[in-house]
């Protein structure tokens, strides 16, 4: 796992900011009126779009597939969740910026407990 | 030599160390440089140099043969090559064709490698070529994942990066055992994404 404090630092900026991003340009996008179904699939398309380019400016402050798949996971669930969240009640700017932010947090525990898990099972996963 | 891949490389080289030196090198430096103070006094063969971003993980005073497909590539890496504090020797080379005999190298070291090989198993066969009987090969490389979601994304993200560099999804533990190395370790790094390798040669 993970431990220097610049790329835990940077692991939680970058996750946080696109979750941020992802959930507030989701909001704005997707309204009251979408189908479930329709938003769920849109906002994971935005988030993945926000993603990409969000992790190649964080991968080349903080490390590479490290950074880039948590970043990917990140921009597909808070779009996922804040889409369609957007499609089923009236929710606030500030609130879909707090949703998405705190997907991208989760994300980043996730893959690191993850990591550990992998790392455990190495012999087992990996060969 | 594979003139599609040289020429891949060779349009990559002036921005290559720019999407590759900072944030990635610091983080898998210490990963490396483990990995690199396994090589010995002997004959090293070291493929894919790059922009020779490596050379500063390297261990002092080897002899070490660096190859790469790219001369643009290991003209970018003159500065470092020349830095290093022992005997690097730099070739042009594809490592599906190498220009050297049979049986020549004690161990073989990777980097991030065999994500851009066109033919990855028959890259390691030139290897295995190479190296003497019972040789060593020491790989720091980047595969697919066999976990949802990183193993979509891999993939979806392989159908562009393949076009200018290296393919996400490879399986390159899999590939080791199909072209005759025995493994002696796997160590994930990252996941099950980016990991060091340890095999020897089983001619």
């Amino acid at each position: 796992m993970e431990t220097r404090p610049y790329f835990v630092f940077g692991d939680l900026i970058g996750n946080l900011t696109t979750g941020a991003f992802v959930g507030g340009l989701c909001t704005a996008v997707i309204t009251l009126n979408w189908e479930v179904s329709i938003a769920m699939v849109a906002g994971m398309a935005i988030g993945m779009a926000v993603s990409l380019p969000a992790g190649v400016l964080f991968g080349s402050l903080f490390g590479a597939l490290e950074v880039f798949l948590p970043v990917m996971t990140t921009g597909m669930v808070a779009g996922m969740v804040v889409g369609m969240r957007s499609s089923m009640v009236v929710i606030a700017f500030v609130d879909a910026v707090w949703v998405g932010g705190a997907c991208g947090v989760g994300i980043v525990i996730v893959t690191y407990l993850a990591n550990v898990w992998i790392q455990r099972g190495a012999q087992r996963w990996t060969t | 030599m594979d003139d599609i891949t040289r020429k891949k490389w060779d349009r990559a080289a002036p921005t290559f160390d720019i999407w590759s030196s900072s944030g990635q090198e610091k983080r898998w430096e210490p990963f490396k440089r483990t990995l690199f103070s396994n090589m010995s006094n002997q004959k090293v063969l070291f493929v894919a140099l790059g922009t020779g971003l490596d050379v500063a993980c390297f261990p002092e005073g080897r002899s070490i043969t660096a190859i790469d497909i790219s001369q643009k590539m290991l003209d970018r890496a003159k500065v470092r090559t020349d830095a290093y504090t022992g005997d690097l020797r730099v070739i042009q080379a594809d490592v599906h064709d190498m220009p050297f005999d049979e049986s020549q190298f004690d161990q073989v070291f990777t980097s991030c490698t065999f994500c851009s090989v066109p033919d990855p198993v028959g890259g390691l066969l030139a290897l295995r070529r190479v190296l003497k009987p019972k040789g060593e090969l020491f790989m720091f490389e980047h595969t697919g994942s066999r976990f949802f979601p990183f193993k979509l994304m891999m993939d979806l993200m392989t159908v562009v990066s393949r076009r200018f560099g290296p393919e996400m999804n490879r399986q390159t533990v899999d590939n080791v055992v199909k072209a005759g190395y025995r493994l002696k370790k796997v160590t994930p790094v990252y996941l099950d994404v980016v990991k060091t390798i340890h095999a020897v040669s089983t001619k």
